[in-house]
């Protein structure tokens, strides 16, 4: 198994180079991948954003923005321009810092969420081959990373010097304290069951047994556990309460403006797509083919792999089909149901969640056992 | 315990009854879409009627129109108009002359030519007065009851306010040149020379020019030179700046009066000084010393003039003096450009003579440091030329340039302040025509007044010293 870092250090060890500039260039050429993933599915997770709540509310959402001319369909492709129009009217802006600010706070907060989100692709494989660093520990490290965006999210409500920005901030990491836990126990269960913290074991176990979704009813119960979680840890609709517009005008970000603010939301949806991910790689099977799924008579005539379209560039297809699927469904949840008030936030964490992913852990252990 | 699960379970129907909703307004966004995507589509206009059997009543105030075969040209609308926004300009035919105009629609024959018919839609009040006493019926709110007439216009929105300005008459030259119109034909186009002279900043007209325009004869004498070599001629120089110099110095050779022999000498004397000459320049300045004026006039003022071409150079050396804004249009640079014209207009409140106001000009430059080799040649050049006349002016103004230091050394000042206070210190002994050390001194004295004195600036004061 061959990790990203490690095919460029094995690569440029054939030229005599020094071994400073070898590190460099390990850190540097992921990070650069990284960091267009994540403008890229920005800009795109935007346009899809605005296209989607603008259908389910009736509405054709932007259709006047093209590109170099091109201004795509009567629908779907009408303004598929808006998107880049509004990250370089976000990255002209004004950076806006309050007098009573605390000013180095401020400025250091955007930069630690965002580092939460930059860090977590580390160790998210795209495909089989395909993952910038292998651990043996890769489902462990990226539920303590996506933790990391607490602190600066805490740092920007306090140091913004705003009532709405402290309530945010609090009302934020109360949250995502909070929904940490139904997920680090909806994810034990494929640890539990697979044998593995590596995320190459887990989908190497879905491909010798089956999806884990398919695992079990718990299995299930777990999944949507986990994916109701993770809106809440994304501070999505219908859990935003820490933004809440009508109440709070823009959470612990009302004080950001400009660059700073559009870190803010390249990370935000950068989490979307990491959650997606780790949901697709734990209970959908990852890079794997759902044809894979089923028993095609005449698999012997014709070699497997052009069936059921399996390999690297179809693994990585696959993936990112997986996650588009449940970034959609975070939309629609986002575009059909109303915020929930504080408490009932925290009642379906603590009552609802809590208890039954522990039950879970226990009836899949059993599960296991028996079968 | 099973309220708990009652309630878990009403939580899941809800919720999917909620996802159910939305994803079928998402399925069938084709249909369901409420959106009028407005400047390209858009509702039909509702029918108006409140009732009254006259429809007269069921006008819409929407735009005014005119048919302007129809008009008449007896300026009714334009009398009865509250808010004055209807100008109309007609020409009679001369007595004798026999000009059919043809007839309107309501078989009135039309007596003369409406030259002129403009709406200003951004004075009108829509109280629709003018459309009644218009014998002719052919001024009018589009739409409503004149829908047959003109269809409704409710969108007339423009970006600039002169886009409400409706223009409704359009006489050809035709039409003009047969009612006599030649003079109305004049005073429109020198009229929109000069909106444009306006809009462009170009307008800005000298005292002394003005007299000139007075005088008539003068006018068509420089006109007939015109119409022989135009600075045209420089337009296929390359270099901006050498341009410049060469109109400047053809246009003070012309108002010279010098032949084109004479010209072509001394524009390329001044292009030479410059230092700005190129091929293309040589081909222009040859193209001007062999042009041949056609016309009786200037063919006698080319004899005259090669027989006193050896007294050109004199003329030469003290062209008149030309200096006004115009000049300061060759540079480029819009900010300096705006410094150096408002320093101009100062100076002339002021009455300076040619040289004070370049003074003044190089001072206001140099304090703001858009001071450049170009403006300064281009400066120079008028200043040379003028120093004969203003002898006296010469003599003063280089006593107090040598006496004291350049302003531009203060420049070096790092903080802003400290700068600021040691020029105004600077133009005080300049204005006080004091010595170097003085002004040095009082500039000293200044700084430590108000705590901004540092080792720098002593060091650097000192070094000035």
């Amino acid at each position: 198994m061959t990790s990203i870092v490690k095919s460029i250090i094995n690569s440029f060890q054939v030229f005599p180079i020094d071994p400073f500039l070898l590190a460099v260039l390990a850190i540097l050429i992921p990070g650069i991948i990284i960091f267009l993933i994540m403008a890229v599915n920005a800009l795109i997770a935007v346009y899809f954003e605005r296209k989607v709540s603008a259908f389910m509310q009736d509405r054709l959402g932007p259709m006047e923005v093209g590109i170099f001319g091109f201004k795509g369909g009567k629908k779907f492709w009408g303004g598929i321009g808006q998107t880049f129009a509004d990250a370089i009217k976000l990255l002209a802006k004004e950076d806006i810092v309050p007098k009573d600010a605390d000013k180095f706070l401020m400025v250091l907060a955007p930069f630690i969420i965002f580092t939460g989100a930059f860090l977590t692709f580390v160790g998210l494989p795209m495909s089989d081959s395909l993952v910038i660093s292998n651990f043996n520990i890769g489902i462990f490290y990226i539920i303590a990373m996506s933790s990391v965006g607490v602190i600066g999210i805490i740092l920007a409500g306090w140091s913004s010097n705003n009532k709405w920005s402290l309530y945010g901030a609090m009302r934020a990491a109360a949250q995502m304290i909070s929904y940490e836990i139904p997920i680090a126990l909806s994810l034990i269960l494929v640890v539990l069951v697979s044998g593995h913290l590596d995320i190459h074991g887990i989908v190497q176990w879905q491909a010798d047994n089956r999806w884990f979704i398919l695992h079990s009813p718990f299995a299930f119960l777990g999944f949507v556990i986990y994916f109701i979680s993770v809106v809440a840890e994304t501070n999505r609709t219908p859990f935003d309460i820490p933004e809440a517009e009508s109440e709070l005008v823009a959470g612990w970000m009302t004080e950001y403006s400009g660059f700073r603010w559009a870190l803010f939301f390249l990370s935000e949806y950068a989490n979307m797509l990491i959650v997606a991910f780790v949901a697709s790689i734990v209970f959908l099977g990852g890079w794997l083919s759902p044809f894979q799924l089923i028993d095609l008579p005449f698999i012997d005539i014709l070699p497997e792999s052009w069936l059921v379209l399996d390999g690297t560039i179809f693994g990585i297809f696959w993936l990112f089909m997986k996650a588009v699927i449940l970034i959609f469904c975070m939309m629609w949840f986002r575009w059909t149901f109303p915020r929930l008030r504080v408490d009932q936030l925290m009642y379906v964490c603590w009552k609802i969640f809590i208890p039954f992913a522990l039950a879970n852990v226990i009836l899949v252990s059993i599960w296991e056992l028996i079968f | 315990m099973s309220e708990y699960f009652i309630e878990i379970v009403n939580g899941v129907k809800t919720f999917l009854t909620g996802m159910k909703m939305t994803l079928q307004h998402y399925n069938n966004k084709e249909e369901l879409v409420a959106t009028l995507q407005y400047p390209h589509e858009k509702w039909p206009i509702p029918e108006r009627n409140i009732g009254f059997e006259n429809s007269e009543y069921n006008l819409i105030r929407s735009r005014l129109h005119v048919d302007i075969d129809d008009c008449i040209g007896c300026l009714q609308c334009e009398k009865v108009c509250p808010v004055d926004c209807i100008k109309i300009d007609t020409i009679k035919p001369p007595k004798g002359t026999n000009v059919d105009f043809g007839m309107t629609s309501l078989d009135t024959q039309k007596k003369m030519l409406v030259t002129r018919f403009t709406i200003d839609m951004a004075e009108c009040m829509y109280c629709n007065l003018c459309a009644y006493p218009c014998p002719e019926e052919c001024i009018y709110m589009v739409g409503g009851p004149n829908e047959h007439k003109h269809e409704i216009d409710y969108e007339f929105s423009q970006y600039k306010r002169d886009g409400l300005i409706y223009e409704f008459a359009d006489p050809t030259e035709a039409q003009l040149a047969e009612v006599g119109g030649e003079s109305y034909v004049e005073s429109r186009k020198s009229q929109k020379q000069k909106l444009e002279d306006g809009s462009n900043l170009d307008g800005l007209v000298e005292e002394e020019q003005k007299a000139v325009v007075v005088d008539d004869s003068k006018i068509s004498v420089i006109k007939e030179v015109d119409s022989g070599i135009t600075l045209k001629v420089f337009n296929d120089v390359g270099d901006k700046p050498a341009r410049g110099v060469a109109k400047k110095a053809f246009q003070s050779a012309k108002r010279a009066k010098m032949d084109y022999f004479a010209m072509a000498d001394y524009v390329n004397g001044v292009i030479n000084d410059a230092g700005k000459s190129s091929p293309e320049m040589t081909t222009a300045i040859e193209l001007i010393r062999n042009y041949k004026d056609a016309t009786a006039p200037t063919d006698t003022s080319v004899s005259v003039a090669t027989e006193s071409s050896p007294v050109t150079p004199v003329v030469e050396a003290t062209p008149p003096t030309n200096f006004d804004v115009k000049s300061l249009n060759d540079i480029e640079d819009k900010m300096s450009r705006g410094i150096a014209k408002k320093a101009f207009t100062v100076a002339k409140r002021e009455n300076l003579d040619t040289n004070g106001k370049i003074d003044a000009i190089k001072l206001a430059l140099s304090e703001a440091d858009k001071m450049t080799d170009e403006i300064e040649t281009l400066l120079s050049t008028f200043r040379v030329s003028d120093k004969a006349p203003s002898a006296v002016a010469t003599v003063v103004a280089p006593s107090v340039e040598v006496g004291l230091f350049d302003i531009k050394l203060l420049n070096d000042i790092d903080d802003r302040m400290a700068r600021g206070s040691a020029k105004k210190v600077y133009m005080a002994g300049k204005r006080g025509e004091k010595s170097s050390s003085d002004v040095l001194s009082d500039i000293r004295e200044e700084l430590n007044k108000t705590d901004m004195m540092n080792d720098e600036i002593e060091n650097l004061l000192k070094g000035i010293g």
